[in-house]
């Protein structure tokens, strides 16, 4: 059939199963996040040796291609909150047909906006380690914006039908 | 765009969830459709007409507000 090419497009969502894995990651993310923030490097025993593309000594030259040791806390938590973030935002809902494809694609748009409009006052009015730290923070929260947004859409598109008989 | 989808299934005496069945497609669908919130695609409106047995055109109608974008 014609329809057919159109119907395998690719929509980049994943399967359902990946909503799972996704908060079994980004929760340990938050937690060990809010570790960080408290503790920092000192867990000694994740002091390991890291292959660096590029790493900026103190002096501030920047070494390409070695072996350096690092605290691997921050990297284990970035990795969890990005994938899991990912995981728990694009994997399919329930019943992902078309309407919800349109609140997913909504949010998705309204969650950028949010995101970079926290950045734009950010990068005017604030300075300094605080910036640093609000960029850190900004590699998550466009994704959990997103899921926010989107969660409540879908549920606000729930509450609707509760009348229904 | 105007459509009479909740006359359709009182006649057919089928609720929002088993048209949503049907037609595979979640319940808040049909409700958003039903509620003229949501503009559904051509494929998912021949389908809904495929399972009241009807014309597309006795189904969903045009509306002058349509033809301003």
């Amino acid at each position: 059939m014609l329809l057919k090419k159109a119907d395998m497009k690719p929509n980049f969502i994943l399967p359902r199963v990946f909503k799972k894995i996704g908060w079994m990651l980004f929760i340990p993310g938050i937690l060990f996040g809010i570790m960080y923030l408290i503790l920092k490097d000192e867990l000694h025993f994740l002091d390991l040796p890291v292959f660096a593309i590029a790493n900026d000594e103190i002096l501030n030259k920047t070494v390409f291609f070695s072996i350096i040791k690092n605290n691997v806390f921050d990297e284990i938590i970035g990795l969890l909150l990005i994938a899991g973030g990912l995981f728990i935002a694009f994997s399919k809902e329930k019943t992902e047909d078309e309407f919800i494809a349109k609140i997913r694609l909504e949010s998705l748009v309204w969650a950028t906006y949010v995101n970079y409009s926290v950045l734009i006052l950010s990068v005017i009015f604030v300075y300094g380690m605080t910036f640093f730290w609000i960029l850190v923070f900004n590699m998550f929260t466009l994704l959990l914006f997103f899921i926010i947004r989107f969660n409540w859409a879908l549920q606000k598109s729930k509450n609707l039908i509760s009348d229904e008989k | 765009m105007k459509n009479n989808i909740k006359v359709e299934r009182a006649k057919k005496n089928i609720t929002q969830a088993q048209l949503a069945e049907l037609v595979q497609v979640s319940r808040q669908t049909i409700n958003a459709i039903e509620l003229g919130k949501y503009n559904l695609s051509t494929i998912l409106a021949l389908k809904i007409a495929h399972v009241f047995n009807q014309n597309l055109h006795n189904i969903f109608e045009l509306e002058e507000n349509d033809w301003q974008s």
